[in-house]
């Protein structure tokens, strides 16, 4: 094993775009960073910009979300809201100082294996390149 | 300067009302710059209600305040209307209350104050030191305030709230009666405060928060005064699923920050009751100013200015901005 930082990032899949598109990449034998760990949701528009506070506050470096293109939700207007959300989201982490490229946000849909795969690699790159979150993650307490 | 005389006329009219049952307005505070919330029930009660500069409280706050209990079998709810006095923030607020559908319209009665700053009580604390005036008025572009018989004047920009300062809804949006005349828009914002603070990098923005984070005592305070926190069971203590753990340390001030500024995106009407009640001095308007901003930047939304409107984030436009997706 190498000492090299190798970052976690925690990825919210829409389970009938993004999640299919990373079964894709996986039946289709793409390689993608491991260091993906993936959650997934009903609709991108499940994701409360809470998971994501939470994420960051229990060890991940990165935090990835992913939906459907717009006009393709599955619930037809969950990821409008969730764009939405997510724009202020990222903003409002930004002012209190958590670097803009630990949180991305894109649009896979189930044909897109090879998107995904280079997709998960920017977002390695880039928060590999930021290093480990330890701003306001929680320490191990033990009562 | 609102006729004090002009103002009990009109709020014993309003109370006197058969179809109201109460008004919330502000009396005489004991000691200090600040006047007290006071709540009426009868015209006699009329006489002790002022407004001033000192009037700073967000009467707004009180209205989603009122406990409903369930009522005994037989008795009728009390469904008649609360009177509301409201500067021009305040009145952002009953309408952004309205906007979510806290209350309907003619849940109440909003008597409009125009208004021309409130007394920022640190900064006047600074200045004369821990007195109480006997008269605050706003004269031209200077501030008058008398103790002990001595009148003083001051700049407005040494005594008023910084949100006066950049007030460009000094007359109320909504009101139903209005004491006095309108007043002209004095000031404008133009959000340089919120474009300074982003000059700073990532690392320079966390070291500030982690100081002013770390200083955080949970009190709440800042949640409890606020005209827009009224849900009936706050995430911040819900235990099931518990986003935030009680310990008061720097994650989870941090987190509870980040949850009560993002509950206000697109809601916050800035009245800044959120800092002034704050005991430890955190700025926490910068956080609210920052969404205000990018809400007006990205969505041309502003909070609390249209009764008709539907809230920000339960509202969708296809053409929203995609800056940062891949």
């Amino acid at each position: 094993m190498s000492d090299e930082f190798e970052p976690t990032i925690i990825a919210f899949l829409c389970n009938w775009c993004s999640y299919a598109g990373a079964d894709l990449a996986g039946t289709s034998r793409i390689h993608y960073p491991p260091n993906v760990k993936i959650i997934r949701v009903m609709c991108s528009g499940r994701v409360n910009p809470l998971f994501l506070m939470n994420a960051l506050q229990q060890g991940a470096d990165g935090v990835l979300i992913s939906g459907c293109h717009p006009g393709d939700c599955h619930y037809l207007e969950g990821n409008y809201y969730s764009r939405r959300r997510f724009v202020l989201m990222h903003r409002l982490l930004e002012h209190i100082g958590v670097h803009p490229n630990r949180v991305h946000m894109s649009w896979v849909s189930a044909s897109e294996g090879e998107k995904f795969k280079e997709v998960v690699s920017e977002v390695r790159d880039k928060v590999k390149e930021i290093g480990p979150m330890n701003q306001f993650g929680r320490r191990q307490i033990n009562w | 300067m609102v006729d004090q005389g002009e103002l009990r006329q009109k709020a014993k009219e309003v109370i006197s009302r058969e179809d109201v049952r109460r008004l919330i307005g502000w009396k005489r505070g004991t000691y200090g710059f600040e006047a007290a919330p006071a709540v009426i029930k009868d015209p006699s009660e009329a006489d002790e209600l002022v407004f001033d500069p000192t009037c700073v409280q967000n009467p707004a706050s009180f209205v989603t305040l009122e406990e409903k209990p369930p009522l005994p079998r037989g008795v009728e709810p009390d469904l008649r209307k609360v009177g509301v006095f409201a500067k021009g923030c305040d009145s952002r607020a009953l309408i952004q209350q309205m906007v979510e559908q806290a209350y309907e319209r003619d849940h109440i009665v909003v008597i409009g104050i125009p208004c021309r700053g409130v007394i920022d009580h640190r900064k006047a604390e600074k200045l004369f030191g821990d007195v109480t005036p006997d008269l605050v008025e706003i004269s031209g572009d200077k501030v008058v305030i008398e103790i002990g018989g001595e009148k003083r004047e001051v700049a407005r920009e040494d005594v008023l709230m910084a949100k006066c300062l950049r007030c460009r809804y000094p007359n109320p949006l909504i009101s139903d009666v209005l004491v006095g005349g309108e007043v002209e828009k004095f000031a404008d914002d133009d959000f340089s405060d919120v474009d300074e603070f982003e000059k700073k990098s990532p690392a320079e923005k966390w070291e500030f928060w982690e100081k002013e984070f770390s200083k955080c005592i949970r009190c709440y305070s800042c949640r409890n005064v606020c005209p827009m926190c009224y849900c009936p069971e706050c995430v911040v203590t819900r235990l099931k699923p518990q986003w935030t753990r009680r310990s008061v340390d720097l994650s989870e001030n941090t987190s509870y920050h980040i949850e009560r500024s993002w509950h206000l995106a697109g809601r916050c009407i800035e009245c800044m009751e959120c800092e002034r009640v704050c005991p430890m001095d955190i700025p926490i308007m910068t956080l609210n100013r920052k969404l205000t901003r990018d809400v007006k930047e990205l969505f041309s939304y502003e909070p609390g200015t249209d009764v008709e409107a539907s809230p920000l984030l339960t509202s969708y436009n296809p053409q929203d901005p995609e800056e940062y997706i891949m």
